[in-house]
């Protein structure tokens, strides 16, 4: 049941009211259903960003997918909870670690959820930011390929989503954005702040390709 | 279902011809382009085969929008309206706070096309050019971010009136009322129209390609020739006159009225290009593959759909 609503909504409902009435351009992101596993990280700059990503997820892997999400603003009550479960597919973590209560700890939550063979999708930068500025990446990433190496991350970058919906604002004005995804590729890293440097490497390429 | 089709639309003579003659056009394109591709492989024809690809498309989406049911065609222009609008907008840069005055100018889309639909001449020409000229800058003023607020009226009301009262002149045509022995009525007017723009953007562009030398505008768009111009004007206004019989004018006033048209289209054309040249964009988007954006396709048609209209409101109705 919950497979088939995230299906109708993201591959008919939302994809089409992203492409004719808000105007995102996709690229085709069909290459997706060879790897088996992977880590979406994207940048992040407006409530549009998850939805966006996930409807241009070929349909059938969309229940395999879930998009990392805080707590706090995601799980507030019983209800949203149930909202994000069931039409985001969240996966909701805090954003403080939590070493004593490995349960509430966020590292082990998207570890464990890997494990069990779930995809991921993670905006490094954490919280929403202004439209079309890049903010410094969070180490989460990091903290999970330092124990799970192997996992594939493919880049993706969104142009124009903190124009339609901005943060601190509910209402979404058309805008013609643009979502980019760079190859899917296993990083290679000494240190957390390797893996972070990569990635803001790959934002900068897609982001030029978003702007041509 | 016979509703939905109007057959005797799709059926009737005068417009199948004009049918008949834009697919012969793009049948002769393309198996021309085939042919030269055959004979001189070192050709790059790249461009113009993803063009004219992109003219079947097009083609083919505006004579069913507009012959097979005319609420259809009304939905179809607002929304590309809408699509030019936004893409408009979309480069603009405009400012955050900005954001609740757009959301009233695309309120006036529907309004504007609904107006068009039931034909409340009255109304439908002051929408735009006077109640939202008054309401914008009310709405950015309420918002409170005085810093840069002309810009943000101006650039509203500017991109409204080209892409949304502009374009909506021609769903009008087709409210326009009947005519006394003219069966084919507002559809051949429409068709008639863009039509002609379409094929005043090919022919200067062609006649430019050709024999282009001495640049008409050279700081704007130095693709722009005389020659291009010229040899598309003279061309426009034959073809105009020779499909006098899709409008109610004669041969003559059909023939006066393209003329007109064709040197409005080149006027949008280069308009359009300074604005781009100031944004520092090449097209205004990737829409259409080979051409670019909505707004690089329209923008001729911006300028001549409503100088069209005027021309024969003024001279038949």
């Amino acid at each position: 049941m919950k497979n088939l609503i995230l299906k109708i909504t993201y591959s008919f409902v939302l994809r089409w009211f992203l492409k004719l009435i808000v105007g995102v351009k996709f690229t085709n992101a069909e290459f997706l259903k060879d790897i088996k596993q992977f880590i979406i990280v994207a940048n992040h700059n407006s409530h549009l960003d998850t939805i966006t990503l996930m409807a241009s997820l070929p349909s059938y892997i969309l229940p395999n997918v879930k998009p990392v999400a805080a707590v706090d603003h995601f799980g507030k009550s019983r209800f949203s909870t149930w909202l994000s479960n069931t039409f985001i597919n969240t996966l909701l973590i805090n954003r403080k670690r939590d070493k004593e209560n490995l349960e509430n700890d966020p590292i082990h939550k998207m570890i464990s959820a890997i494990d069990q063979g779930f995809s991921l999708i993670l905006f490094p930068e954490g919280t929403r930011g202004e439209p079309e500025k890049e903010q410094k990446l969070k180490g989460g990433i990091g903290l999970i390929l330092e124990q799970r190496p192997d996992i594939l991350i493919v880049p993706a970058y969104m142009k124009g989503m903190g124009k339609a919906m901005p943060k601190g604002d509910s209402l979404i004005i058309p805008f013609n954005s643009k979502l980019v995804y760079g190859k899917p590729k296993r990083i290679k890293f000494d240190t957390v702040q390797d893996v972070l440097n990569q990635i803001e490497n790959d934002f900068k390429e897609l982001k030029t390709i978003a702007n041509k | 279902m016979k509703e939905l089709l109007n057959l005797k639309a799709i059926f009737s003579n005068d417009l199948m011809i004009v049918v008949g003659l834009i697919f012969g056009l793009l049948i002769f394109a393309s198996t021309s382009f085939f042919v030269v591709g055959k004979i001189k492989p070192n050709t790059n024809l790249t461009e113009l085969k993803s063009r004219t690809k992109s003219w079947w498309v097009m083609a083919t989406v505006f004579i069913a929008a507009t012959l097979l049911n005319t609420k259809i065609s009304y939905l179809a222009l607002a929304f590309l309206s809408f699509m030019a609008f936004r893409e408009l907008y979309s480069l603009l840069d405009l400012r955050t706070s900005d954001r609740r005055a757009i959301f009233w100018a695309l309120l006036a889309i529907p309004a504007q096309y609904y107006l068009a639909y039931i034909g409340w001449y009255g109304a439908f020409i002051i929408l735009i050019p006077v109640a939202m000229f008054l309401i914008i800058p009310m709405r950015l003023v309420l918002k409170g971010d005085t810093n840069g607020i002309i810009k943000s009226m101006a650039t509203l009301q500017w991109s409204l009136m080209l892409t949304v009262f502009s374009i909506s002149h021609l769903a009008y045509l087709i409210s326009l009322p009947q005519i006394k022995g003219f069966a084919v009525g507002g559809r051949g007017l429409l068709l008639f129209i863009v039509f002609l723009t379409e094929m005043n953007d090919i022919l200067q562009f062609t006649w430019g390609k050709l024999f282009g030398k001495h640049k008409v505008i050279p700081k704007v768009s130095p693709n722009k020739t005389w020659e291009g111009l010229i040899g598309g004007i003279i061309c426009t206004t034959i073809a105009g006159y020779f499909l006098a019989f899709i409008t109610p004018l004669t041969n003559i006033e059909a023939a006066v009225v393209s003329f007109i048209v064709a040197i409005s289209g080149f006027i949008g054309d280069v308009v359009m290009s300074a604005v781009k040249r100031d944004i520092g964009v090449k097209d205004t988007g990737s829409a259409i593959p080979g051409h670019g954006g909505i707004l690089d396709r329209i923008d001729s048609l911006a300028y001549t759909a409503p100088v069209f209209f005027h021309l024969v409101y003024f001279l038949e109705y």
